[in-house]
């Protein structure tokens, strides 16, 4: 016996039936792990491989982003937005744009509204990219992650060329959007949606029908209806329980008021059907990309605004459909350049909740496929 | 007198040591050591290089291509780097434990090279082996004592985990790894070319029963420079190609690779049992995880593809002059290595596309479907041959009867696991689960059994999260 085993995290020997002495384990999973997408500590009690219980400990990645936004004027707190759920910048800067327009009861041009419907849908794909691919490199496929990171890559240059930066592309203003698309933008994107769909083919083709992954997925993770109310889950997690809620049909904003969106539903509630659902979103992004390239108007990308953005007195609540459910902004201000006060509704944050309810019972590989499949970002969790 | 006898004997001693060591036995054993040796080293390095770019190109993506003309000298820059880095061990391991075991890890793999033929020439005396396959199937086993002990002593929970998952997995695969090679040492009983009826278990036996029957247009001068000694007609996996399959399967689990790479499953267990491994130590379980990659695809060219039989093959070495047969030993060679390396490429090729397994399920497949297939085929050769022998018709009829029969349980293997892994997950698990779920909650209540965290311990009234 190895002097190892600290005597604090195991808990009192336990007599099997067969008189075999048997012990809890407690193991930590991260918060450095290559499966924990960021820094997401697991704290497991373990019976074999079987988990009995998990508490998730979080806070790792805190930076105080609400609090940054109070102490920066409004324009400039949409780029730090760009740094909450970090693959998908372009919707929260939109949700926070949205949510100032909102206050001050501004209508953006209706270019503007189309031009962000289109990068959403967009970046909805990116993100959906990232969810699927890092879930099959959980499970061990090594293929589908670099597959689906070569199709983002697309994606990511045509922000670049929009808004001149990659990532954090900082490019929604309050009451628009910052610059127009440069010349040929619209036929490179719509050449890239043709290669993207029949690349996304090819990866549905890779993955979906692969028995392995379906014994891995299938009835594993299983949310039922009741369940995903009761923790309040969004996005795909709710959509995959069978309940048909999206904000872009249910509360439509922006541009989602003049085009109709599919929204994708899964009754079976477990891994595979959260997986369909995103898989299944990115096909309805793609058509409502081209629906937004093809009825594109013309006009103001942006209404004037002051340079000094002063919101009146009062508070808003916002909230769009982000790739990873309802990313809400709740917004004070009290009549100066900067917020009072900037509440963000991660989705992430609400959906890990359900975490420790889903674990309880399976085995510690499906800690990664169920944790996989709610696909969360720490950015956006720890804020 | 005495010293006189005592020096005469040991110049014949002398002499007949000199003798030894000039013989033409000693200098084929001395190069054929130092060739297999190297081929050992060097065929790991090579294929860690060939992963790297075969993924490369499945995944629409360059590969390492920075170090030496299109990065051919990656892997020659990684050992370096392995070998000169500081060998480092973790605090409170069991140290001797920690040291000892990648060298019980790589000694059976390198081991067990000693029965493989390479060539008529390249043949250590080990592989007329009479008991070849017994030989190979022990060391093959022995390598799971040195995963055990790198989990157990690395004094981490992951590498714990990693070193059992292993063992389990590698005592379960196995048996029907094992299984599936009775098919063939039956059907060399039936084929003894001297009509007793006894098998063999020796390698080159086998490989040689495959490369003994006929072929049209002997004495022709060119048909028998292609086919002597190449019948692509006789090899086994016409006869056998489901125990190929289950072969190659239980191969795969052997040596941990994808889809089943769960001792090491690396966004579960961080690394399994190399976890706390680092330098050369960690190299040494790379070098014995490919050469197993090795093995099980040389043992599957010779019992399965003829080993080393290729055109041309036999007819230079039979020509017994020393240049020809020299170049005759070169094409075995490269046929051999090009049958190893093939089936090494289907390894990645199966990485690089599917999804792990989970440990139950793993389990599930070897002991439910594995092993039932195997046995069902020791008596299907068996009873097939009984019968057909009783019936007075000869052993070619029964090899294509096999054959074809055999070829039939392919298809009907492949529906069955499509047909177990639908019916197991889509129907029966969403119920199951949720039961269990229930029945989990219930003896454990949620907030109750929340695990302390070990800092918070101390505090008072601080809740878990």
């Amino acid at each position: 016996m190895v002097a190892n085993q600290n005597p604090g995290v195991f808990s009192e020997l336990e007599t099997s039936a067969e008189g075999i002495k048997t012990q809890e384990m407690l193991l930590n999973m991260g918060p450095q792990h290559p499966s924990t997408h960021g820094v997401l500590r697991l704290v497991m009690t373990l019976e074999g491989e079987t988990v009995v219980n998990c508490t998730p400990v979080i806070g790792y990645l805190h930076r105080g982003i609400e609090k940054i936004l109070e102490n920066r004027t409004v324009m400039a707190g949409i780029r730090y937005m760009d740094n909450c759920d970090y693959l998908s910048p372009m919707l929260n800067e939109t949700a926070y744009a949205s949510a100032v327009e909102q206050l001050m009861d501004i209508e953006p041009p209706r270019r503007a509204q189309y031009i962000r419907l289109l990068v959403n849908e967009m970046q909805r794909i990116a993100s959906h990219l990232v969810g699927i691919g890092t879930y099959l490199m959980d499970l061990g496929a090594v293929t589908p992650i670099l597959w689906s990171f070569r199709d983002r890559e697309g994606i990511l240059s045509l922000f670049e060329a929009l808004g001149g930066s990659r990532f954090n592309v900082n490019y929604m203003r309050v009451g628009g959007v910052l610059h127009d698309f440069p010349r040929g933008w619209l036929t490179e994107c719509a050449a890239f949606l043709d290669r993207f769909e029949k690349n996304m083919d090819e990866l549905g083709g890779l993955i979906t029908g692969n028995e392995i992954f379906e014994a891995r997925t299938q009835g594993v993770g299983y949310v039922d209806q009741q369940q995903a109310i009761a923790y309040g889950l969004t996005g795909p997690m709710l959509r995959a329980s069978g309940i048909k809620w999206d904000l872009r049909v249910n509360r439509p904003y922006g541009a989602y008021r003049e085009v109709p969106v599919n929204v994708m539903i899964r009754q079976e509630g477990d891994c595979f059907a959260r997986y369909k659902v995103r898989f299944d979103e990115i096909f309805e992004s793609i058509r409502l990309c081209r629906v937004a390239i093809e009825r594109m108007p013309g006009g103001a990308i942006c209404v004037r605004t002051p340079i000094a953005l002063r919101p009146p007195r009062g508070e808003t609540y916002f909230a769009l459909e982000s790739s990873k459910g309802e990313l809400g902004i709740y917004f004070i201000s009290d009549g100066s350049e900067y917020p009072w006060r900037a509440k963000v509704r991660g989705p992430s944050f609400v959906n890990l909740q359900i975490l420790p309810e889903l674990l309880r019972g399976h085995k510690m590989s499906d800690v990664i496929a169920i944790l996989g499949s709610t696909d969360i970002v720490l950015g956006e969790v720890d804020r | 007198m005495e010293s006189m006898l005592i020096l005469g004997d040991l110049g014949s001693f002398i002499n007949e040591l000199y003798n030894g060591i000039l013989s033409w036995q000693f200098l084929q054993f001395v190069v054929l050591f130092i060739s297999i040796f190297g081929f050992v080293l060097t065929s790991a390095t090579l294929l860690v290089l060939a992963e790297r770019k075969v993924m490369a190109w499945m995944q629409d993506r360059l590969g390492p291509y920075h170090t030496g003309p299109w990065g051919l000298l990656q892997t020659v820059a990684d050992v370096g780097k392995l070998l000169l880095k500081e060998d480092i061990h973790a605090g409170q391991t069991d140290k001797a434990v920690f040291l000892f075991a990648p060298s019980v890890f790589l000694a059976p793999v390198i081991a067990a090279f000693a029965v493989l033929p390479f060539s008529p020439y390249l043949t250590l005396p080990g592989s007329a082996l009479a008991t070849g396959i017994v030989y190979l199937v022990a060391m093959s086993s022995l390598d799971v004592v040195g995963v055990v002990m790198a989990g157990w002593a690395s004094n981490n929970k992951y590498s714990l985990i990693g070193g059992l998952r292993s063992a389990a997995q590698m005592i379960s695969y196995e048996l029907p790894l094992v299984l599936a090679l009775v098919g063939v040492v039956m059907l060399t009983s039936v084929l003894d070319p001297h009509g007793a009826g006894v098998g063999t278990i020796s390698l080159s036996g086998i490989m040689n029963l495959q490369s003994t029957g006929v072929y049209p247009g002997k004495g022709t001068a060119l048909w028998d420079f292609v086919f002597q000694g190449f019948t692509p007609w006789t090899w086994f996996f016409l006869v056998q190609p489901l125990m190929l399959l289950i072969y190659y399967t239980c191969g795969l689990a052997e040596t941990n690779r994808a889809p089943f790479d769960l001792p090491e499953a690396e966004s579960e267990l961080v690394a399994g049992y190399l976890t706390e491994y680092s330098g050369m130590r960690w190299a040494m379980f790379f070098l014995g995880e490919y050469g197993n990659m090795t093995i099980v695809s040389a043992i599957a060219s010779l019992l399965f593809l003829g080993g080393f039989s290729g055109p041309a093959v036999a007819y230079l070495t039979g020509l017994n002059t020393i240049w020809w047969g020299l170049l005759g030993n070169l094409l075995a060679l490269g046929y051999f290595v090009f049958k190893i390396y093939g089936l090494c490429f289907v390894f990645i090729w199966i990485r690089s596309t599917l999804p792990r397994l989970r440990a139950d399920q793993l389990m599930q497949f070897a002991w439910l479907i594995l092993i039932p297939t195997t046995l069902l085929n020791i008596v299907v050769t068996g009873g097939l041959y009984l019968v057909l022998n009783a019936l007075g018709i000869s052993n070619l009829i029964f090899l294509i009867a096999l054959g074809v029969l055999n070829w039939l349980m392919v298809f009907a293997f492949i529906w069955v696991v499509q047909r177990a892994t639908t019916a197991t997950t889509r129907s029966a698990q969403a119920p199951a689960i949720r039961a269990r779920q229930r029945a989990v909650a219930a003896r454990v209540p949620a907030r109750e059994a929340a695990p302390q965290l070990p800092e918070q311990s101390g505090v008072a009234g601080g809740s878990a999260s």
